[in-house]
């Protein structure tokens, strides 16, 4: 019969409680994903919350619904989705609006089992779906919050089962008797009184086991791809949220810069090989309108029939040695054009993409906005300030005319055109300049006409506003400069086109890889180099180095060091990393890494105690070999007698110290080790058989282990004589 | 081990464990359990796994590393479960306690004692199918309440009645949960089986007016334990004996405290000779009869303290004085069988004893009670 105090148990009004609030928890946790997937239902979300909200503050409310409402809410549900799906056209966010609402009608019901289960499905699907839309490091902390509490609930549906009541009515067929009087405090003083504090904290490590667990089996689970098929994340359409798309407008670009928000995380193997100052270049836009640049119609035909179905892209860049690999993480919403420094040798995807490459503008695009982040690694990427195009330059010098054309064509009224030649004259001083020469001399007359401020506005008037711009002294933003300076060049006759992306970055400190914020977007100039043979970068924007090559005066550590990030958002900024680089990116050949990286450690640890061990015994045997001499004699006798010491100090005194210690300590905790001993020793006599010691020994042992302390024999000493008769018995 | 720790049973008991340790059995159990030790899943729990399947498709189909963190989730989950499960039946032994006496047609109440060893951890929502040999069909005992750790106990009963007299075999078939997610049905084998006497059902029958059942002289004389008349016996104390009782001269004498037995009024006994000659009860239901009316009538007359002494076939005549004495001849009845006595022997002649009560067939269905060749009751 137990002694211990007897614990309060809940009853079974009280476990529905507890189950009732769990589920409406789950309900919660499970709409908030909405918020995250960034779909078109914000008010289902709400509702739902709502209901939760009202379900725990009045949990008898269900019962005052009209049983009308559960009459319609079938033929009700359904027609709403072939509503939703007429009108949005779209699979997933329907299927998504139809789980909030099947989430919502169980908040309005008395849940049996079958519907407390089919809240958690519902629940996980939601939770799925959204970390396979996001990929977000959210997704982790919120799977992670949605096992706890379904495990809870799950747990909870079991014990009420057991506890014998009949389940809760269905569908508010009237009011349970649990749900009549809730008092959420005292049920909450109840599980207190209930609650065993070691229970909870092995309830807790159980469930960080099971993370744990989950991320080894993550790890382990074998990997081999098939071909990717149709699934969720492109059953959604989504627009991407900034500006870089085929056609930008003067500003929208700025816009972005207003976003603190990450765009871009990039790993790099050799930290020494990053510059100072990258340019992450995106879109190329070769073909200005009145107000803004776009991609021509032609390279972006051109562009789309590029696209095709693969996991990697060849580049144009020589494969070289001493050239790092850059792995890129862009995030969701950001551009289906991929940041890229220049060109590169390979372009490799984890999963199979539509994506097409453009020679003449050096620029990847995905065939659609991504909906997820993607990854992407680049080997042999180049960053110097000229973008080699061999073919042009060849073209040009033969004086081919579509190759001369490229980047050249200006369109304007004959009035803006004499007013920019004018100033290209004033630029120039009428001398025909090499490209460097004409791109600092034509930012230098930029920067001193114009101040650099993110708040500008295009001057009121008639004729092209760019135009109209560079006349005024109005203070212009990059996308003005970079504007103004293609058509000021191609007015000279050089041919320049205008590239958006971003420029610099932060060095995460923690994780050791470089941020890309919206806030670094940017727009630029690449005016074609004939001597050169390629694009020459060249920014206009005061402030910024005009040719820059990408090293910025310093390069790799102490570039780094300048532009090192140790804040706390770093910190998180890291976590982000971690998952893309451990979870989200790891793929089969990730695995055979770990295994080999695995393998490699156990040998080397092993090869290491080896090295150590035989390090250690040829020291013992070439101190033996040392010739002896009486003060080693007496050193090694002292240190053996020393030993010697210890062990019989230890075997007389210090282990009866240690037991009577642990004894006095356990007697309050109800486990004397001399009791425990004791029981052990006499179930192994009772195995033995009756005559493997002497009664008056079982006695004594059978004192030890159920008498009263005062008529103890010495332990020790009793315990000593049984294992050497046990020893003598099993001999026998 | 005591005798008493011999009869608990369950994954707490130390021997089982022992017995099972053996890798070969393990292994195959493994492979091919039981069926009361299997391990099924519900309707909830081929939900998940069919859930698990089909994200292990998408996740392979797709390379979606966001889908293999669900899958592997899941995967652990059911990890959980089984530990859960494990641990909520580790430590927990259980024992079938049957209080006699049970007859034939009466409600027996048979108790599942519960008994937790754990440290810290309780036990929730076992359930026991217990069934017995005349009703295999069982019962589900259901654990309701909380099984407190260190030592904790709980008593489950079932009641049910014995169709049949002689040796009833109550057995736990298996012991199975839910818990904790009720996505796994685990049942362990019971390992727990009790075997009971089941006396006859008392039957209704008529007494005859004869001159035995009044009496006054002759016949054989009773003495048993009582509360009056003479001193019958001296015997120790035992808790709970009437301080009056005791014999102080006696108890000085041994140095152990003595009290006095004495007999109660001595009545006319009569001597009870059951047989079962298959020759001569050759129906089974009249066999039955038989049994059952012998037990009432012997159970009638030890509660009117008039039964001497009773006998079965060849057997002896065994005084009848205490309780104990009754009941082992219930005992013997219960089990009792049609005999078929060798030629050369032949039908032994009735003791010669007055009050002879002796049984033989009336017609088809009925018995017959004698005394001393009367018809004294019939059944």
């Amino acid at each position: 019969m137990s002694t211990a105090i007897k614990r309060p148990q809940l009853n079974a009004d009280e476990l529905h409680q507890l189950k009732w609030l769990l589920g409406s928890v789950l309900a919660t946790l499970s709409a908030w994903t909405v918020f995250f997937m960034e779909i078109d239902s914000w008010v289902l979300p709400g509702l739902v919350t709502l209901a939760a909200t009202l379900a725990i503050w009045r949990p008898a409310w269900p019962a005052r619904v009209p049983r009308l409402v559960h009459v319609l809410a079938f033929p009700g549900i359904v027609g709403y989705v072939i509503f939703d799906w007429y009108m949005s056209r779209e699979i997933l966010p329907t299927f998504i609006r139809l789980d909030l609402l099947l989430i919502l009608y169980r908040l309005i019901g008395f849940r049996r089992r079958r519907d407390d289960l089919q809240l958690i499905v519902l629940g996980l699907f939601m939770v799925v779906v959204a970390g396979v839309l996001t990929v977000s490091l959210a997704f982790a902390v919120q799977i992670v919050a949605f096992t706890a509490c379904a495990l809870g609930f799950l747990l909870t549906i079991t014990l009420a089962e057991t506890a014998g009541d009949p389940p809760a009515a269905a569908g508010g067929k009237g009011e349970p008797r649990w749900a009549a009087q809730v008092n959420w405090r005292d049920l909450l003083a109840r599980i207190r009184a209930v609650t065993d504090w070691r229970v909870v904290v092995l309830g807790g490590g159980l469930f960080a086991g099971v993370v744990v667990l989950s991320g080894l089996l993550f790890l382990a689970i074998p990997r081999f791809e098939l071909n990717n098929s149709l699934f969720i994340d492109r059953l959604i359409n989504r627009q991407t949220r900034t500006g870089f798309s085929d056609e930008i407008k003067f500003g929208e670009v700025t816009e972005i810069q207003q976003d603190e928000g990450i765009a871009l995380s990039v790993d790099v193997v050799d930290r020494t090989q990053v510059p100072s100052m990258p340019y992450w270049r995106m879109v190329v836009l070769d073909d200005y309108t009145r107000g803004g640049f776009r991609l021509s119609p032609e390279l972006r035909s051109q562009l789309n029939r590029a696209a095709s179905r693969t996991t990697r892209l060849r580049g144009t860049a020589r494969f070289r040695r001493d050239t790092t690999d850059w792995t890129f993480y862009l995030e969701a919403g950001v551009s289906r054009y991929l940041p890229l420094m220049g060109n590169f040798n390979g372009l490799f995807f984890p999963e199979p993409q539509m994506v097409g490459l453009s020679d003449a503008l050096r620029v990847v695009a995905l065939r659609a906005d991504p909906s997820k982040m993607t990854a992407y690694r680049v080997t042999g990427m180049e960053f110097s300030a000229v973008l080699p195009d061999a073919d042009l330059a060849l073209k040009r010098r033969a004086a081919d005319p579509a190759a001369l054309a490229t980047g050249s064509a200006l369109s304007l009224a004959e009035a803006d055109r004499a007013r920019l030649q004018a100033m290209a004259t004033e630029i120039t001083e009428g001398r025909r300049l090499t490209s460097p020469e004409f791109a600092v001399k034509a930012s230098t007359w930029l920067g001193a006409r114009h101040r650099y401020s993110l708040q500008s506005s295009l001057p009121a008037g008639a004729g092209d506003p760019v135009v109209r711009w560079l006349a005024s002294d109005t203070p212009g933003h990059c996308e003005l400069f970079a504007g103004s300076f293609v058509l000021l060049a191609r007015q000279a006759g050089y041919a320049a086109r205008l590239v958006t992306g971003f420029k610099g970055g932060t060095w995460n400190g923690y994780s050791n890889s470089y941020t890309v914020r919206n806030s670094d977007a940017h727009a630029w100039v690449e005016l074609f180099d004939d001597q050169a043979g390629g694009w020459l970068r060249v920014d206009p924007t005061p402030g910024a180095l005009t040719l820059d090559d990408g090293t910025g005066g310093d390069e790799g550590e102490a570039a780094l060091q300048r532009i090192v990030d140790n804040s706390w958002s770093a910190r998180l900024e890291s976590l982000r990393i971690f998952w893309y680089r451990r979870i989200v990116n790891f793929d089969m050949n990730s695995q055979v890494e770990l295994a080999r990286t695995a393998k490699e450690a156990v040998e080397g640890t092993s090869r290491r105690m080896r090295d150590a061990l035989e390090g250690f015994v040829a020291s013992i045997k070439a101190w033996l070999a040392r010739p002896w001499d009486s003060e080693r004699i007496i050193g090694l006798g002292g240190l053996v007698a020393f030993a010697a010491a210890v062990i019989v100090a230890w075997r007389r005194l210090g282990r009866v110290w240690w037991q009577r210690w642990r004894s006095g300590h356990a007697r309050t905790a109800g486990a004397d080790p001399i009791r425990r001993e004791a029981g052990r020793l006499l179930a192994r006599l009772s195995l033995a058989g009756g005559g493997a010691v002497s009664s008056e020994l079982r006695s004594e042992l059978e004192r030890l282990r159920y008498g009263p302390r005062s008529t103890w024999p010495h332990p020790q000493a009793v315990f000593r004589r049984v294992r050497v008769e046990l020893r003598r018995s099993a001999r026998k | 081990m005591s005798a008493t720790d011999a009869e608990w049973s369950g994954p707490g008991t130390r021997t089982r464990g022992r017995k099972d340790h053996r890798w070969r059995r393990l292994l195959w159990s493994l492979i091919y359990p039981r069926a009361a030790e299997r391990i099924l899943p519900t309707v909830p729990g081929v939900f998940l796994i069919a859930l698990c399947m089909g994200i292990g498709m998408a996740a392979y189909n797709t390379a979606n590393n966001i889908l293999f963190i669900t899958l592997s989730l899941l995967l652990a989950c059911l990890i959980l479960s089984g530990v859960l499960s494990w641990l909520n039946f580790k430590g927990v032994t259980w024992r079938l306690v049957v209080a006699p006496p049970l007859r034939v047609g009466q409600s027996a109440a048979v108790a599942l004692e519960l008994r937790n060893a754990k440290r810290f951890l309780p036990t929730y929502g076992l359930w026991f199918d217990v069934r017995s040999s005349s009703e295999p069909k069982g019962a589900r005992l259901m654990q309701r309440a909380r099984l407190d750790p260190a030592g904790g106990d709980l008593r489950l009963d079932w009641v049910f009645r014995p169709g049949a007299r002689g040796i009833e075999s109550i057995e736990l078939a298996s012991a199975g949960s839910l818990f904790p997610f009720g996505f796994l049905k685990k049942n362990l084998g019971g390992h727990a089986r009790r075997e009971v006497i089941i006396w006859p059902a008392p039957v209704e029958y008529q007494r005859f007016s004869v001159p035995a059942w009044s009496r006054p002289q002759g016949g054989d004389r009773v003495a048993r334990i009582g509360q009056s008349g003479d001193l019958l016996a001296l015997r120790k104390y035992s808790p709970g004996d009437s301080h009056r009782l005791i014999h102080w001269k006696a108890s000085a004498r041994l140095l152990q405290l003595m009290v006095r037995q004495f007999a109660a009024e001595s009545q006319e006994g009569f001597s009870l000779w059951l047989e079962s000659d298959a020759e001569v009860w050759s129906r089974p239901e009249q066999f039955e009869l038989l049994c059952s009316f012998a037990v009432t009538l012997a159970e009638d007359l030890f509660k009117a303290g008039r039964l001497s002494s009773v006998a079965i076939n060849d057997e002896a005549a065994q005084p009848v004085r205490r309780v104990t004495d009754i009941e082992a001849f219930f005992d013997r009845v219960a089990v009792l069988k049609p005999i078929t006595r060798a030629l050369s022997t032949g039908k032994p002649g009735a003791p010669r004893r007055r009050n002879l009560l002796t049984f033989i067939p009336d017609g088809a269905r009925g018995v017959i009670a004698h005394v001393d060749g009367n018809k004294a009751a019939s059944a």
